[in-house]
């Protein structure tokens, strides 16, 4: 006999005393979790229900805010889901339009610029009013460029937008005139907005001050609260020159992970989100009461080839390879990589091949030629390099000038993930022109140390854009190029030629918008050429929202354009609800979940009870024994 | 002590050594000791915390120096910055200085209880954290206490009937979560619970837009915080539960059980009153040490259920590079793991009179 039964063998065996005793243990955790289970799940089920068909129908247009917020602070603010909300809040005094990103009145319903193109001076109605109902005057004008002028704490978001101004100057209450340093075509007006003074001139430090409730604004929405848990609310501007919006106001939801963005907006607890992958988006194609848009995005995806890095004194820095400094060599590159086929496989084909920098978003300045010299070709690409003396070695690998295998580095960033779906279709199109690539992925943080100061041959790299190309040029010239420690201008490509310095300038001064538009298309083709970077495609930016609730957002540009993320608030401003809500949000979510739930807790019930009667049985029989 | 002496087994009388430690220690002849080991045992083990704090402050400065990445350059990335502007924020983060200049200002700071400004939230850091730290507390709290109370009931449920159908399912199951990736099952509750059934909330702390107070705010919270404490302790209780497992095993064959047994108690008593409080010393250190783990350990539940808490914030500020941040994130998860150990080895002292006397 065991000790455990010889132990047990006195104890009296009190039939029903026994599970009794054992229960505190024994049985009633079980218990009491199934117990607390079918108690709460129809309460807990009701609750979703319940603050779905109580909110007043479309009264609020709730989104999905997957990034992350810095500061709603209008000086500091640099993430775009913060400059977003900002762009709701604040207007510039001229705007970009819904219809083609063009120039629109928005502070200022006129503007004029003199003869030498220097001094812009601005008209604004006398009729504007702030959010809180004082009225809009040229002198928040000034105060808000002189703010940023002559405070560096200030500099941190729009800093940029004013290094070209010399001096603003409020004539009175409705002319702001800007003089800037040299003639320029884009207009000093846009992008900067444009606070109230009678507020922030009152805030000890406007640097620090963050500016998260109750904001006084001029748009169509100004931020009533922020919180990190709870998110932004905004309500709409009674005063907004255009009229009021149609809803009462926006939430922005924060959600970090964009698959339960996605499942946020199936079941109707968002309206609106942004920045689904491809496989969302199309996941998303099929569902009652949702309607997909994949507008044209602002941004291009392109392979940066080292040219041979230089800082502005043209002393050579970083390891690229210089083989590339030929470049013969680099339009093979660009031939030898099929960039529909990247398209296809890599976005689904939710995008459009690219020609030049500027996007199709940007119809006035986007070079649109069918007639592409350096177009997927890799016959024409091998010929290239036979003529110019690579010859092929035993293995198929070509050797450079100095007889060496041209073996190159492909760098992308791990944080990408298409990165490495490209990198595995150009390994083998360039090995098929005997090219020997190894490719690498790094930290975003160390790509863009890495590109700067050119330690790469071919990286995957890409710019987004505003409506002004002066900008994306501008780091196309040989003073963009960085000082040998990273530091200083930033550099697109460390591109240099004397020719495109004087395109660039010209560009930059001509007011004529046809001429302009030539000459942007015109430095285009430059940088094509020099084959630097080959802009492969524009990815569309997808977007979702719940066509039962909402109707047809405007878009910017109004074909095929965005709903999210424009420049300007369009968008949002739009958003008109679908009549009152009939509740049929559940059954349109594709899903009845009474058909599951009922049964689930039935099911868990008994096998709660289940579970409680075989452990009496059992504990009882042990005991008898 | 008549059933003790008269044990029928063992037949004879059970050495003094092995005098149940649950029970009654001898007391009188330990005391003298106890005073002076204690305070020894409590120096050198807070010597050794003290150490690992002065390794911490010095590792959250360097190690984030060798990381890769221009700060300013990362906040410039992609947008239209001007070399001067680059150069403010430079000045302004102090990235200016010297690395010994910048290290005594991160120390002086440091003692004055700051943690420096965070780069991309403009804010000082010791505010976001403290900011932060509720929620991640909230959910890590909530988690780690259903986990021990499950994994521990479980365990020595378990133990006590070693090879039944019960222990092999249980471990088993255990096992199975503790091997599943946390993302994989926090995204497949997000799916089924919440996306599927529409019973919780697809994440967040609270409905957002809604103004709730009181028990409507509680309830709201409680709501949101189901499937993230779900997934956490689905994926933590296994350990408890083995360790349990594993300790009450060891502790099955000792001889006070016998005597326990002898002594006329019940089975089940003999289990709660004798075993289990013995079994439970070596499940203290663990539950302790993951303490402090959970509060790192919650980035990946946090990202899944988009909670606002501290592991967020650290991803965000890894891929900024935002060095302040990620120094004070470091300094305090450090900290709790730090403290939490020192913890344990007293607690465990407390508890284990073998370690008391010796």
């Amino acid at each position: 006999m065991t000790p455990t039964r010889t132990a047990a063998a006195p104890t009296p065996p009190p039939g029903n005393k026994k599970p009794r005793s054992k229960s505190p243990t024994g049985v009633r955790l079980p218990a009491v979790l199934a117990a607390a289970v079918v108690a709460l799940a129809p309460a807990v089920m009701a609750v979703p229900a319940a603050t779905a068909s109580s909110a007043p129908a479309g009264s609020t247009l709730k989104l999905a805010l997957t990034g992350d917020i810095d500061s709603l602070n209008p000086f500091k603010a640099i993430l775009s889901s913060s400059t977003g909300i900002l762009a709701l809040q604040y207007q510039s005094l001229v705007a970009y339009g819904p219809k083609n990103n063009e120039d629109i009145p928005s502070m200022a319903d006129k503007w004029e610029t003199s003869t030498d193109g220097k001094v812009w001076t601005f008209h604004l109605p006398k009729d504007r009013k702030w959010s809180d109902g004082q009225p809009i005057t040229a002198k928040d004008g000034a105060w808000t460029f002189k703010a940023i002028q002559t405070n560096d704490q200030l500099k941190q978001a729009n800093g940029s937008l004013l290094s070209s101004v010399a001096a603003v100057e409020a004539k009175d209450d409705e002319t702001l005139v800007i003089t800037l340093k040299a003639p320029q075509a884009p207009n000093p007006g846009t992008q900067l907005p444009i606070m109230p003074e009678h507020v922030w001139s009152k805030v000890e430090n406007p640097a620090t001050f963050t500016n998260d409730k109750d904001a006084v604004g001029s748009g169509p929405f100004t931020v009533t609260s922020y919180d990190k848990a709870a998110g932004v609310t905004m309500k709409s501007n009674p005063y907004y020159w255009q009229g009021k919006a149609k809803i009462d106001g926006i939430t922005y939801a924060p959600y970090k992970n964009s698959d339960a963005a996605v499942q946020a907006l199936k079941t109707g607890e968002v309206d609106l989100i942004s920045g689904l992958t491809p496989a969302q988006y199309k996941a998303l194609q099929n569902q009652p009461g949702i309607t997909t848009n994949a507008g044209t995005g602002r941004r291009y995806q392109a392979i940066g080839i080292n040219p041979g890095t230089q800082t502005p004194d043209n002393t050579p820095i970083g390891d690229g390879s210089p083989a590339l400094h030929d470049v013969e060599l680099r339009r093979a590159i660009v031939m030898a990589v099929d960039n529909k086929t990247l398209l296809d496989k890599v976005l689904q084909g939710l995008g459009q091949e690219a020609t030049g920098e500027v996007p199709l978003a940007y119809p006035q300045y986007n070079w649109d030629t069918k007639d592409l010299p350096l177009k997927y070709n890799p016959q024409a690409a091998n010929e290239l390099l036979d003529k110019a003396g690579y010859t092929k070695g035993a293995d198929g690998i070509r050797l450079d000038k100095s007889g060496n295998p041209l073996k190159l580095r492909l760098m992308g960033r791990n944080t990408d993930p298409t990165h490495q779906q490209m990198a595995d279709y150009v390994k083998p199109w360039l090995k098929e022109i005997g090219i020997d690539v190894t490719t690498v992925m790094k930290s975003s943080a160390q790509v863009n140390d890495d590109s700067t100061v050119g330690n790469y041959d071919l990286y995957f790299t890409g710019w987004g854009m505003g409506p002004d190309p002066d900008f994306q040029l501008s780091i196309n010239t040989c003073a963009s190029r960085p000082n040998a420690d990273g530091t200083g201008a930033t550099s697109e490509n460390n591109y240099c030629s004397p020719e495109f310095d004087a395109l660039f300038k010209r560009q930059h001064e001509e007011l004529d918008q046809a001429k302009r538009s030539a000459l942007v298309k015109q430095g285009q083709e430059m940088i094509y050429n020099a084959a630097v970077n080959n802009v492969m495609y524009y990815a569309n930016t997808l977007e979702a929202y719940r066509s039962d609730k909402f109707q047809p957002f405007v878009t910017q540009p109004e074909k095929g354009g965005v709903i999210t993320g424009q420049n300007g608030p369009w968008g949002y401003y739009s958003a008109t609800p679908v009549g009152m809500n009939t509740g049929t949000d559940e059954a349109s979510a594709g899903f009845n979940p009474a058909a599951v739930v009922v049964p689930a807790v039935v099911l868990l019930a008994l096998a709660a009870g289940g579970f409680v009667l075989y452990r009496r049985r059992s504990a009882t029989a042990g005991d008898r024994e | 002590m008549e059933s003790t002496l008269s044990d029928p087994v063992l037949g004879g009388a059970v050495p003094a050594l092995a005098a149940p430690p649950g029970g009654t220690p001898d007391k009188d002849t330990d005391e003298p000791r106890r005073g002076g080991s204690w305070l020894r045992y409590i120096g050198a083990k807070a010597g050794g915390a003290a150490v690992s704090l002065v390794m911490v402050v010095l590792l959250g400065f360097f190690a984030f120096r060798i990381l890769p990445g221009d700060p300013v350059r990362s906040l410039a990335d992609g947008r239209q910055v001007t070399p001067e502007q680059m150069d403010i924020l430079r000045r302004q983060y102090g990235l200016d200085q010297p690395l010994p200049a910048q290290f005594w200002r991160y120390l002086t700071d440091l003692f004055q209880g700051k943690l420096g400004d965070s780069y991309t939230y403009n804010r000082p850091v010791m505010e976001l954290i403290l900011d932060r730290i509720g929620p991640t507390l909230l959910l890590t709290g909530t988690a780690a206490a259903l986990s021990v109370v499950l994994g521990l009931w479980l365990g020595q449920r378990a133990a006590w009937r070693r090879g039944s159908r019960f222990d092999k399912t249980q471990t088993g199951l255990a096992l199975v979560f503790w091997s599943v990736p946390t993302f994989w099952l926090g995204l497949l509750m997000l799916l089924v619970f919440a996306g599927g059934l529409h019973w919780f909330p697809t994440g967040g702390m609270v409905t957002a837009g809604v103004q709730a107070t009181g028990l409507e705010y509680a309830w709201d919270v409680a709501r949101h915080m189901v499937l993230p404490v779900l997934t956490m302790v689905a994926v933590v209780y296994a350990q408890y539960l083995m360790v349990m497992r594993a300790s009450l095993l060891e502790e099955m064959s000792a001889d006070y059980l016998v005597t326990a047994r002898a002594k006329g108690l019940r089975e089940d008593e003999v289990r709660r009153k004798h075993a289990v409080p013995n079994a439970l010393l070596p499940t203290v250190t663990l539950i302790f040490l993951t303490l402090g783990g959970l509060v790192g350990g919650a980035v990946t539940v946090e990202t899944v259920f988009s909670w606002p808490g501290l592991g967020y914030l650290t991803f965000q500020a890894l891929s900024a590079p935002d060095f302040p941040l990620l120094q004070g994130t470091f300094v305090v998860f450090s900290s709790i793991v730090i403290i939490m150990n020192f913890f344990a080895d007293i607690v465990y002292r407390l508890l284990d009179p073998r370690l008391r006397a010796s």
